[in-house]
């Protein structure tokens, strides 16, 4: 990567709120800024409800935007249309989290990977048809499996044909919206595979979504922690899994049932009831009412999120205090080997 | 040691398909004893789910049936009962938490409601009775301000309230048996953790044995005692979990165990490729062939693997593992 090329994703204090019959909104995305450098893996982890598929929608302009904007490449896309957002959707593919539900039960495999193509007027039809067998050969499929449909594929299989498809049109940016959590294990490793191998010799940058660190830890440069639509935490893999800051993410590190720990001994912070709703969330710290370390100063003062290293960034007033400090040592102590 | 609590015997599911039968379960045996966690692991269609729902007596048929075998629940074969005996057996014994409880719960009841019917269709309780004891059993999962939430219907709830709705239902009678089929996978990590330690509390308090159905190998490791892997139909190892995740034999076993990426403190600086087992499990038709079903995918298999299924042999106390190479290695 040249220096000078632009990242190919600029996140600029992206709300995305959806408004409710009787008044008011849902804050599914309130205020998320980030920037992801080409030929990188940006993960976007969080619980179900942190906004974290909406924040990645967004990006991709497949949720209007409320406020704030993205730049693909350089180029500002918020409020594109027409011809000129179909342009730049060539730039930004995605691959969604089912692959049975996201490809089209009448089409045949081969039809379904060269339609973005046909979409999006990308090359002549001959061109398309070489790019197919291409792709095909470059997720893994036999070329004459382009026949076939997709009820006669197996998961992993299908899912390879949701990636062909996100790459026909040649994009800078593959979105991945949790790829492979309706996939076996065994599958899963094949699938990531995929992914690292596409990175590596396509130079193609990822935003991946994903519930599970350990995947995320294994593929992204980047990691960014969402709660109730805001950004708690970011920071570089090296940082984010040798120095977790926020409360939040040392839960969400303590939950991931280890392997290691089968005769006892894997850390435990576990957390009360449910995240609070995003229709009117709390005017403080998002995760305050959760949070064991919280003050009277989380509950009324909204922290900012603020750099705390080169590669790191928190949004927590108590990250440094000592009992903060203290629960994250013992959770790194516990994860020791 | 006393009698177990289930005992499964050579067990064989088959389903009729194209005017032939074919087996989805093949000679399965495993016992459970009382507070015991048995950890099912094995990939889509290996027949995890299938077993589950036998010990219930709800393997669909047609096309269905136990085609052979006993399944022993304290000495009395379930494949021989009665629907009607089935019925008391179901929720009072055995019960199960489903995987979806988007799915499983009726959406046109309270979730007080529901709980209230189980404990009412097995105790006899009063309307009023069953009631209370729905809302007892809210507070026992851990379901904020309960009498109120009682009256909540389930797309009123988060799905982390939804599965806890549904463990309450299956505990409602104090079981024996809790049989839990993926019972998190829709759930977020710090949800699991919720409900594993549920589990765990209400294990203690009623002593009942579980049996967990996952293909997650961190929560085998953290839920479970004890692990029956299962390959196409049949069991390919077994063994205690920290065998099962420190030693795994089965060529199988092995591939499941490493091809997961672990969540490591401090991170590596480059991760490597995970280690890939190729290839898809066989469709139930091919599983007519003979040889051991793995072979196919296998980097050991050599000309025996492909002409005799091996069986599943001892190789230590309270192991065992089906396959050749291992019998060799072991002897």
């Amino acid at each position: 990567m040249s220096a000078t090329e632009p990242p190919v994703l600029e996140v600029e204090d992206l709300k995305v709120h959806f408004p409710l019959p009787g008044g008011g909104a849902v804050h599914a995305v309130d205020g998320v800024s980030f920037t992801l450098p080409a030929g990188q893996a940006f993960g976007l982890v969080g619980e179900s409800g942190s906004g974290k598929t909406t924040a990645a929608l967004a990006c991709a302009r497949l949720n209007d935007i409320t406020d704030g904007s993205v730049k693909l490449a350089g180029q500002d896309i918020t409020h594109l249309d027409g011809r000129a957002l179909k342009a730049a959707r060539r730039d930004v593919q995605v691959v969604f989290q089912d692959p049975y539900a996201s490809l089209n039960p009448r089409e045949r495999a081969g039809a379904i990977v060269r339609r973005p193509m046909d979409l999006l007027g990308v090359g002549t039809p001959g061109e398309r048809d070489a790019r197919v067998d291409e792709l095909f050969a470059l997720v893994g499929l036999r070329p004459d499996q382009k026949d076939l449909f997709p009820h006669q594929f197996s998961g992993g299989q299908r899912q390879r044909i949701g990636i062909a498809r996100a790459l026909a049109s040649h994009p800078r940016l593959l979105v991945c919206d949790e790829p492979v959590s309706a996939l076996d294990v065994a599958i899963q490793a094949q699938i990531l595979n995929l992914l690292g191998r596409l990175k590596r010799d396509l130079g193609l940058s990822f935003l991946f979504i994903s519930h599970d660190l350990a995947v995320v830890q294994h593929l992204c440069d980047q990691i960014a922690v969402m709660y109730l639509g805001q950004i708690v935490e970011i920071a570089s893999r090296q940082a984010l899994f040798t120095r977790p800051m926020h409360p939040y993410t040392h839960a969400l590190i303590s939950a991931v049932p280890s392997p290691e720990h089968v005769d006892g001994g894997q850390a435990r912070i576990r957390l009360k009831g449910d995240p609070p709703s995003p229709i009117a969330p709390p005017k403080g710290c998002r995760f305050a009412g959760r949070c064991a370390h919280a003050t009277d100063l989380c509950v009324t003062t909204p922290p900012s999120l603020r750099s705390v290293a080169a590669d790191h960034a928190v949004a927590c007033h108590r990250a440094e205090e000592p009992e903060v400090v203290a629960a994250r040592d013992a959770l790194i102590a516990a994860a020791a080997p | 040691m006393a009698d177990p609590l289930l005992s499964v015997e050579n067990l064989e599911i088959s389903f009729r398909s194209g005017g032939q039968d074919i087996p989805v379960v093949r000679d399965l045996s495993f016992t459970l004893n009382r507070g015991e966690t048995l950890g099912i692991v094995g990939e889509s269609g290996c027949g995890k789910s299938i077993t589950a729902l036998s010990l219930l007596g709800l393997v669909p048929s047609p096309p269905g049936r136990v085609s052979a075998g006993r399944i022993l629940f304290q000495g009395e074969d379930i494949v021989q009962a009665g629907e009607r005996r089935l019925n008391q057996i179901r929720g009072a014994d055995i019960s199960m938490v489903f995987q979806e409880p988007m799915t499983s719960l009726n959406p046109v009841y309270t979730i007080g409601e529901q709980i209230a019917e189980t404990a009412r269709v097995h105790f006899g309780l009063s309307q009023t009775a069953a009631w209370d004891r729905a809302v007892e059993m809210l507070t026992l999962v851990g379901i904020p301000s309960p009498e109120k939430r009682a009256h909540d219907y389930p797309h009123q709830l988060s799905g982390g309230m939804r599965q806890r709705v549904m463990i309450a239902i299956a505990l409602v009678c104090e079981p024996k048996i809790l049989i839990a089929d993926e019972p998190t996978t829709a759930l977020d990590v710090t949800v699991q953790a919720q409900i594993f330690d549920l589990f765990q509390e209400l294990q203690a308090k009623i002593d009942a044995a579980i049996i967990l159905i996952t293909h997650d190998i961190g929560v085998v490791a953290q839920m479970t005692d004890r692990v029956m892997v299962m390959y196409a139909g049949r069991k390919i190892e077994e063994g205690p979990v920290s065998a099962f995740v420190r030693d795994p034999r089965h060529p199988y076993t092995r591939g499941l165990v490493s091809c997961i990426p672990r969540l490591t403190m401090p991170p590596p600086e480059d991760p490597a490729p995970l280690f890939e087992i190729p290839g898809v499990v066989p469709a139930p038709r091919e599983l007519l062939r003979t040889g051991c079903a793995f072979a196919p995918r296998c980097a050991r298999a050599v000309d025996q693997c492909r002409a005799e299924s091996p069986v599943l042999s001892p190789v230590s106390p309270g192991r065992a593992v089906a396959c050749w190479q291992e019998k060799e290695s072991a002897a």
